[in-house]
């Protein structure tokens, strides 16, 4: 790049009314730049450089590190990326109803009769010979074996979105290799759709093949329980089960388990009190509320990791003196809030009739029905 | 006190130049600085500029002090006999009231007169005048009684003899270029009071007729003018008889001469006859206080010794340079796009390397995002480092600065102002850079703008006391306000009544009928800055802003703050960017700018700082080629200023008034380590205190600790103090109730038993509040929040149609001194810039659309407010087995459009349950009013 002759590392830029250029290189031999045009205001580096995480590690999950780093052959190695670019475009285009990929967790559901489920898929992966089994509504992940919560918070979300990607099928197996847990060793993941929008996948060998794998064992273990995953399907934006009552002025939150980086985002369709925002604007607000905080305020754990070695952008949250706990704005639309305690992060959305005071005591119990979950 | 009685002098001090001789006029001794050229005439330019910085004289002090304090233990030792040691003790018992009487009575004593002269008031001191006349008539020239100066013959030759005769020599530093040229009228004590600041009332209130009966009165110290060199070398005593000046034997009737003899800066032996044995002498100077780190400034001001400062930076990435993006191909010149460069160091050398990124994205990104490059990032030797870009034409101003020390939400900030900066100096930032000449003036500029953003503890005074406030500096460098002191109302008219008289220049050689000529310069307007708070303005605000920038860039208004200005003359012309092409046109009709040229005039003397803006052309003479400053307006503006001085006092009380809104220290809230309380409970004073104090008060936080100390302080210490706390606070709450009237409910203003806030750890505090006085006014003080305790820590409050900001004053910033709060300020500063670009890009944003904003593309839309809680836990907490206390505060910010555009920062704590909306509120009117 520019300058690393001089030992000089270009890493971003910024024009006139938000556009902005970022730069980064991968292993010393792919270079990604990220660039959003100035009509795109809520474009910010941290989105773009989240981005770029993302997108090289969909370049590895399909295609292996090593292609990427050893490149024998441009030309090919470029016919060989555009496997990727129906995934990348999920990044893309990423907006409304999950998270992931700004927030590096994974987006979940809580389903009403969780333990049904879980026992469900633990004996289906236990048949397909695998350790690693998740249940997905929505794209959403509703149950996981032990091990699959072991996977790195990235790559869970880079499959969840691979499987949203790969769409319609009833079932398809395709090779993957795992940025961080295996890179250079591809598995194979086998994914049955259960129903329209719910999934049920597994990480496996060589066996059990997907034909037998869908014969024997999809309708064995699933078939007893499609009431409760129809309704599942049903809970759609609102994620979280019917048990949970949150109060009434509650437009959307977005709740982070710090410890297990697992991630609730729920936008309540049925509250709409007059001059609230549409849904689809609450989505964006609420993910641009997130980005605002984390970026100024809340530092994430992995940024204060990172921040030891170097970083290739300025941590403002790193420069306060006292620690940031919460946060709140007004805008004309609605009024957000924002607080973090040791394991969680939640961020609320309230109409604007909601009086600023109240934000606080209210944010504080929508957070204790939440963690009553057991989130 | 009147303007025309000022102006009146000067001007006729101008007149009076053959009459100097006579003796009727005092003042005339001092015109001989008039008469003589204005020291800083030699310092103007070839283009009509000028920056004159005369040392403070407790800066010139400093250094003599150091040489001469030694000397001066030496000299002044005085032996007394018992008869002397009787008279002392007389005279130490006199209180300040009569002042003259210690004088009196020693001369009764010499005398041998009855105690019947002795009286304060004038009519009897003539008499006694008369007396002492009789006695010494016939002493031609100086000639004292010769009671008193038995052995006047050996008064020059020998200290030894001088000592036994009671005359002490004192030097002091006296400066006569401080009076700014402008004589001190004789009402006002002449030089004797304006160049020595000794205080010597005639005997005879028409004593001015009569010549005979002058000669005989000695020159007795009546007293002495605070902050004058006479009082600040601490060794002439009210009663002392000045006997001579530097060796010339001095009467009433010759010392305005010889004053006026002295012709610049310079130290004075003083010989003094005195009652009283030197105490002073020892004690010397209080703290020489001017420390080196004032001293740079000043050095980098003047541009000497920067090679120094500057190495202490040069590991430091930063650069400044002025590149051509319009290269000429045929003349491969080695570095030919670099126009200017500063600094030449290793770490800007690797910056110049690459300017060639720079110089390819200004010109790619607009390209690819449809928009000038603001700023880029890089990494260098991991630091991290932001460029910051100003295109303008065919060229790129391109400034690097850490990511440590400027953070990219300040960045364009900072990067506009430089621009605008030298826009305003120069016309435009070609001018400023592609004219040759300007390379020093530029080097210059820019030394002080890195010292400033990266050094900024080497430019202020506390050395190494506390890290200095960078995010404060940068918060409050980049709002487009200036920092407003509030004034009470009569005191604000006083101030604009001198200022309008001075700017309507209608008098003396400034008025168009004087000369028959055409006035130079048409006076746009002026402001007035006091220890570097804007105090008066009758610029329009673009002007304000402009002045306000120069100022800032050349860090004057911390020099004149921290320091006595001796003599600060400024002259330049100016470009006001409201004039400028690239501004918007006015909107308010039927004003037409003119399109004369403007001069910048700043004269500074101690601490206060005028800035006029002068208009050539239009109805004033045009002006032709590059003119210097014109002695008349600068004298002009002197005058003024040494009109104000008279209010110095004023100024001083209000700068040290109790802060309204009332202040918290964030220490308050958090007990403090172990260690501490224990050093603190050693001396019963403070174990009674800390017994009182919440630190161990099972009451815990809500009963607080300014209020139970305050209630026992005003009590006094030892009394018992449960009965007083119920009637304080049966008292708070009465008044609570009554207060309420207008914004209804618990939303009110109202006063509480507080007026300071005692550190339980810092007595002087305390003691002062013990006096009666302040335990009234304690009841007259102001309060900001709601509920039983007062919890603001802090606020800033920005009005921008006058483009003015408010935020407490740095003594009442220190006097809140503690472990904690200094953190939490530089943290509530910090947050103020994320909040403040929060609101600034929300408006861009709007700006952009008009009304109709696309989906998606506004982000979080208009931000009204937007507040952070911060926690913080006491450093270095010991107690292992307790977890550490934990104190919250609220850092908000929030934003009036309607109907004019107001900012609003507040920094409070947890503890207020109501609106902080509410409170902002209540802060914009207790301030506006």
């Amino acid at each position: 790049m520019f300058g690393s002759g001089q030992d000089v590392l270009l890493s971003s830029c910024e024009t006139e009314r938000g556009g902005r250029v970022v730069w980064r290189v991968f292993h010393d031999s792919v270079m990604l730049i990220a660039v959003s045009g100035q009509d795109t205001e809520a474009v910010c580096e941290f989105q773009l450089r989240r981005l770029l995480d993302n997108i090289w590690n969909c370049m590895v999950l399909i295609l292996g590190i090593d292609e990427l780093v050893n490149v024998r052959n441009v030309e090919r190695l470029k016919r060989d990326l555009r496997l990727c670019y129906q995934l990348i475009d999920g990044f893309l285009e990423a907006s409304g109803e999950w998270m992931g990929d700004v927030t590096h967790c994974v987006d979940c559901l809580l389903p009403p009769q969780l333990v049904l489920l879980q026992e469900a898929l633990d004996a289906f992966s236990h048949a397909a010979e695998s350790e690693f089994g998740c249940l997905l509504v929505h794209g959403k992940v509703v149950a996981a074996t032990e091990k699959w919560w072991r996977l790195a918070p990235q790559e869970v979300v880079l499959l969840t979105v691979l499987l949203r990607s790969l769409g319609g099928t009833a079932c398809c197996d395709q090779p993957v290799f795992l940025p961080q847990g295996s890179p250079t060793v591809p598995h194979r993941l086998l994914r049955f759709q259960l129903l329209p929008g719910a999934d049920v996948c597994v990480l496996c060998g060589p066996s059990p093949s997907l034909q037998r794998a869908e014969i024997e064992l999809v309708g064995r273990f699933w078939r007893p329980l499609m009431e409760i995953l129809w309704t599942c399907l049903a809970l759609k934006d609102h994620c979280l089960p019917g048990s949970v009552t949150l109060h009434k002025d509650v437009l959307g939150l977005l709740l982070i388990n710090r410890e297990s980086s697992r991630a609730i985002s729920s936008v309540r369709s049925a509250v709409n009190p007059p001059g609230a925002p549409s849904v689809a604007r609450r989505w964006e607000l609420l993910r641009l509320f997130f980005i605002f905080t984390v970026k100024r305020y809340f530092v994430q754990d992995e940024v204060a990791q990172r921040q030891k070695r170097e970083s290739l952008q300025e941590e403002f949250a790193l420069g306060f003196s006292h620690q940031p706990i919460q946060c709140y704005m007004v805008t004309e639309e609605c009024k957000c809030f924002g607080l973090q305690t040791p394991h969680y992060q939640l961020y609320l959305l309230m109409p604007f009739s909601v009086p600023t005071f109240a934000l606080r005591p209210l944010a504080a119990r929508t957070l204790s029905t939440l963690t009553a979950t057991g989130f | 006190m009147d303007s025309d009685e000022i102006h009146g002098g000067a001007v006729e001090g101008k007149d009076e130049e053959e009459d100097e001789g006579e003796p009727e006029s005092p003042s005339s001794g001092s015109d001989c600085s008039d008469d003589l050229e204005p020291e800083w005439l030699d310092d103007v330019q070839k283009n009509g500029e000028l920056f004159y910085l005369e040392l403070s004289e407790g800066e010139e002090e400093a250094a003599l002090v150091q040489s001469t304090v030694a000397q001066g233990l030496a000299t002044n030792h005085v032996r007394f006999s018992e008869q002397e040691a009787e008279i002392i003790s007389d005279s130490g018992r006199c209180k300040e009231s009569i002042k003259r009487e210690p004088k009196l009575k020693r001369l009764v004593k010499i005398l041998k007169k009855k105690k019947k002269q002795p009286s304060e008031r004038r009519g009897h001191s003539k008499r006694s005048l008369g007396s002492g006349s009789a006695s010494s008539r016939g002493g031609a020239s100086s000639l004292q009684p010769a009671s008193i100066l038995k052995n006047q013959a050996g008064q020059r030759s020998g200290v030894s003899v001088q000592q036994q005769q009671h005359l002490k020599e004192v030097r002091v530093y006296l400066n006569p270029r401080r009076l700014g040229g402008c004589s001190p009228t004789p009402e006002r004590g002449g030089l004797l009071e304006a160049l020595l600041g000794v205080l010597h009332r005639p005997a005879s209130a028409e004593g001015a007729t009569g010549s005979g009966g002058r000669g005989q009165e000695k020159l007795a110290v009546h007293g002495l003018v605070p902050n004058s060199p006479a009082m600040k070398c601490a060794q002439i005593l009210v009663g002392d008889v000045l006997v001579a000046v530097d060796d010339v034997d001095v009467t009433p009737e010759n010392i305005e001469r010889v004053l006026s003899c002295i012709p610049g800066p310079t130290q004075v032996k003083l010989t003094l006859e005195t009652a009283s044995p030197c105490e002073g002498a020892n004690s010397g100077r209080p703290g020489g206080r001017p420390s080196a780190q004032v001293g740079q400034l000043v050095k980098l001001l003047w541009g000497e010794d920067t090679a120094e400062l500057q190495m202490s930076i040069s590991h430091i990435p930063h650069i400044i340079m002025y590149l051509s993006l319009k290269l000429d191909s045929e003349s491969s010149k080695e570095e030919q796009e670099i126009l200017y460069l500063y600094p030449v160091s290793e770490a800007s050398g690797q910056l110049k390397g690459v300017r060639g990124v720079f110089l390819t994205l200004s010109d790619m990104l607009e390209g690819v995002t449809g928009g000038r490059i603001v700023s880029s990032s890089l990494l260098l030797r991991q630091h991290l480092v932001h460029v910051g870009y100003w295109k303008e034409g065919g060229h790129l101003l391109v400034v690097g600065l850490p990511a440590e020390r400027v953070p990219l939400l300040q960045l364009s900030t900072v990067v506009g102002g430089v621009a605008r900066t030298l826009a305003i100096m120069f016309g435009s930032l070609d001018r400023a850079f592609c004219e040759p000449d300007h390379g020093s003036r530029l080097d210059h500029f820019f030394c002080l703008f890195f010292q400033r953003l990266l050094q900024p503890s080497w430019l202020t005074e506390a050395p190494g006391t506390l890290p200095p406030d960078v995010s404060g500096a940068l918060f409050q460098d980049g709002l487009p306000g200036v920092r407003w002191l509030s004034l009470p109302p009569e005191m604000k008219v006083e101030i604009d009544t001198i200022l309008s008289d001075f700017e309507s220049s209608d008098f003396g050689e400034m008025s168009e009928d004087f000369f028959g000529l055409r006035r130079l310069y048409v006076t746009l307007g002026s402001c007035l800055f006091y220890k570097g708070y804007l105090i008066a303005n009758h610029l329009p605000k673009e002007d304000l802003l402009d002045v306000s920038l120069y100022c800032q860039h050349y860090c004057l208004l911390p020099l004149a703050s921290e320091q006595r200005i001796g003599q600060l003359v400024i002259w330049r012309e100016l470009f006001p960017q409201r004039r400028s092409p690239l501004a918007p046109p006015t909107s308010s009709p039927g004003y037409g700018n003119t399109h004369g040229r403007c001069f910048l005039l700043i004269v500074g003397l101690r601490h206060f700082l005028q800035c006029v803006l002068l208009e050539a052309g239009g109805c004033a003479a045009p002006a032709v080629g590059d003119p210097g400053p014109d002695c008349v307006y600068v004298d002009q503006v002197k005058a003024t200023l040494l009109q104000l001085e008279g209010l110095e006092g004023a100024l001083e009380e209000r700068l040290a008034t109790p802060p309204i809104p009332c202040l918290s220290c964030a220490d308050w809230f958090l007990p403090s380590p172990r260690d501490r309380l224990d050093t603190a409970t050693a001396s019963p004073v403070f174990g009674r205190l800390s017994r009182r104090s919440p630190f161990t008060d099972a009451r815990g936080r809500r009963t607080s600790p300014q209020r139970s100390l305050s209630d026992s302080g005003s009590e006094g210490p030892g009394d018992s103090t449960p009965d007083v706390n119920r009637k304080l606070g049966g008292r708070r709450d009465s008044l609570g109730s009554g207060g309420s009237d207008g914004s209804g409910g618990s939303g009110s203003l109202f006063k509480i038993p507080r007026k300071r806030h005692p550190n339980p750890f810092y007595l002087g505090t305390l003691k002062k509040s013990l006096s009666e006085r302040e335990t009234e006014e304690m009841y007259n003080t102001m309060k900001l929040t709601s509920g039983a305790e007062n919890t603001l820590f802090h606020y800033v409050f920005m009005e921008t149609v006058q483009g003015v900001f408010i935020a407490p004053t740095h003594r009442e910033v220190a006097q809140l001194s503690g472990a904690i709060h200094p953190q939490l300020i530089r943290n509530f500063h910090r947050c103020c810039l994320s909040i403040r670009a929060t609101f600034r890009q929300s408006l861009a944003s709007l700006e952009k659309y008009g009304g109709d904003v696309p989906q998606g593309a506004c982000g979080l839309g208009l931000v009204k407010e937007h507040g952070v809680l911060f926690q913080c836990k006491p450093e270095n907490w010991t107690d292992q087995k307790k977890p550490a206390p934990t104190m919250t505060y609220w850092v908000i910010g929030r934003m009036i459009l309607d109907p004019v555009p107001q900012e609003f920062y507040v920094c409070f704590h947890d503890s207020v349950a109501e609106l902080p909306v509410e409170m902002a509120f209540r802060l914009s009117f207790g301030l506006a009013s």
